[in-house]
């Protein structure tokens, strides 16, 4: 019944969650950046800093369900034409997607709960939320935070130009190609016209 | 607020506070009370102990819960003990709350109560008067003395004092707090009493 349509689109949840994650990545960088390269005046950076927390975890929050949503959904498959070499090498993209949406939040936290400063999380300043139990596990924390700290930003850059490649795949396959790989994850149409229309293309 | 928390007192410790004022006031020389200390009663919907700090150039307020003893067998010594429970700090903020009770801050895993233990009461005037005796928070003592304005009207005493404190002279700020870029080392303690007469309670 529904067969026809969820083998053309992503879910209603995958999408939601994918475009609740990318604004949320956005908003991460955006903030991330400022914290760590403007001159702000304290109160401002430590408020940044705790905004950079709070979302941080919604994005390993919402990683862990996307990972779960995809693991039990499949998603639909790639256009017919596509060439093996696009495929992998989309797959592995999204793979190491995926892998920096939980890395970055993990190296994150571990930071916090390693800063000398051992400023408790707050979440959006209502829900408290632990420390990694790593003060005991390193020998050094002060320099495992530096470690960490590096891989942390070293890793968001990374990130932000895979989301540029990720960002200019889609617009390919949108403009160029002219395919649904985009239109697949937009919100917003009915998915009972997409097989009616989709067949007599 | 004052109700909610100085309400969590246990019963006996609430008995002891109302001792407390009682006590103050019973032993400071020329006060125009009666003599007995244990015929005041603290109100503690009117009564708190409140701290304040400065956070990255933020003024912020909090308060304590706290038990105050005294040895009603020798009044005219002037002998008071307040002890202030370092885990009920409460500033309205969850993430500064979540803070104070750690290692860093207050400790209170090593040792969850302040102590001031007044030894003498000095007589300043005009209703001033100055207890000094040692402050112990995180295992460091020091002298401190509290000065206090002390009003009598209609069967109820008010108690109001304020002393500042330098929270790194007492450990409270390890490592990175220990300077204060981030928070202000000085610090305020307020001290906000209202006592009953317990002839004017119905007693």
């Amino acid at each position: 019944m529904a067969n026809g349509v969820s083998a053309r689109r992503y879910s209603a949840v995958a999408i939601l969650l994918h475009w609740a994650s990318a604004l949320a990545v956005l908003v991460l960088i955006g903030i991330g950046l400022t914290m760590t390269h403007a001159a702000l005046a304290p109160l401002r950076q430590f408020q940044l800093y705790q905004w950079h927390k709070s979302v941080g975890v919604t994005v390993l929050a919402l990683t862990a369900l996307r990972v779960l949503w995809r693991l039990t959904h499949r998603p639909p498959p790639q256009p017919a034409g596509m060439p093996a070499r696009e495929r992998r090498a989309a797959a592995a993209a999204h793979h190491l997607l995926y892998l920096l949406l939980v890395g970055l939040p993990l190296t994150g936290w571990a930071v916090v709960s390693l800063s000398p400063f051992n400023i408790p999380t707050v979440l959006y300043g209502i829900v408290p939320w632990p420390h990694l139990p790593l003060a005991g596990l390193v020998p050094d924390p002060a320099a495992a935070e530096g470690i960490l700290k590096r891989v942390h930003a070293l890793g968001a850059w990374v990130l932000a130009a895979l989301l540029a490649v990720h960002v200019a795949a889609a617009l390919r396959h949108h403009f160029l190609l002219r395919d649904d790989v985009l239109r697949r994850m937009l919100p917003g149409r009915r998915p009972s016209t997409a097989p009616i229309v989709e067949p007599t293309r | 607020m004052n109700t909610r928390h100085l309400g969590r007192l246990a019963a006996p410790q609430r008995a002891l506070s109302g001792v407390l004022l009682g006590a103050l006031l019973g032993a400071l020389p020329g006060a125009a009370l009666p003599a007995s200390a244990a015929e005041w009663t603290v109100d503690p919907a009117k009564s708190a102990i409140r701290f304040s700090g400065v956070q990255v150039g933020v003024p912020f307020t909090g308060r304590f819960e706290a038990a105050v003893e005294f040895d009603p067998a020798k009044p005219e010594a002037g002998h008071a003990t307040v002890l202030v429970d370092l885990a009920s700090a409460r500033t309205g903020d969850v993430q500064r709350d979540e803070a104070l009770p750690q290692k860093d801050w207050f400790d209170v895993k090593g040792s969850s109560t302040a102590r001031f233990e007044a030894t003498r009461f000095v007589d300043k005037g005009q209703g001033d008067y100055a207890a000094t005796g040692t402050l112990t928070i995180r295992g460091t003592s020091r002298p401190v003395t509290l000065p206090f304005h002390l009003a009598v009207e209609g069967g109820a005493a008010h108690a109001t004092g304020r002393v500042g404190l330098v929270r790194t002279e007492f450990g409270v700020g390890q490592g990175a707090w220990a300077s204060g870029q981030w928070v202000a080392l000085d610090v305020g303690v307020e001290v906000d009493l209202v006592a009953t007469a317990r002839s004017a309670s119905g007693h």
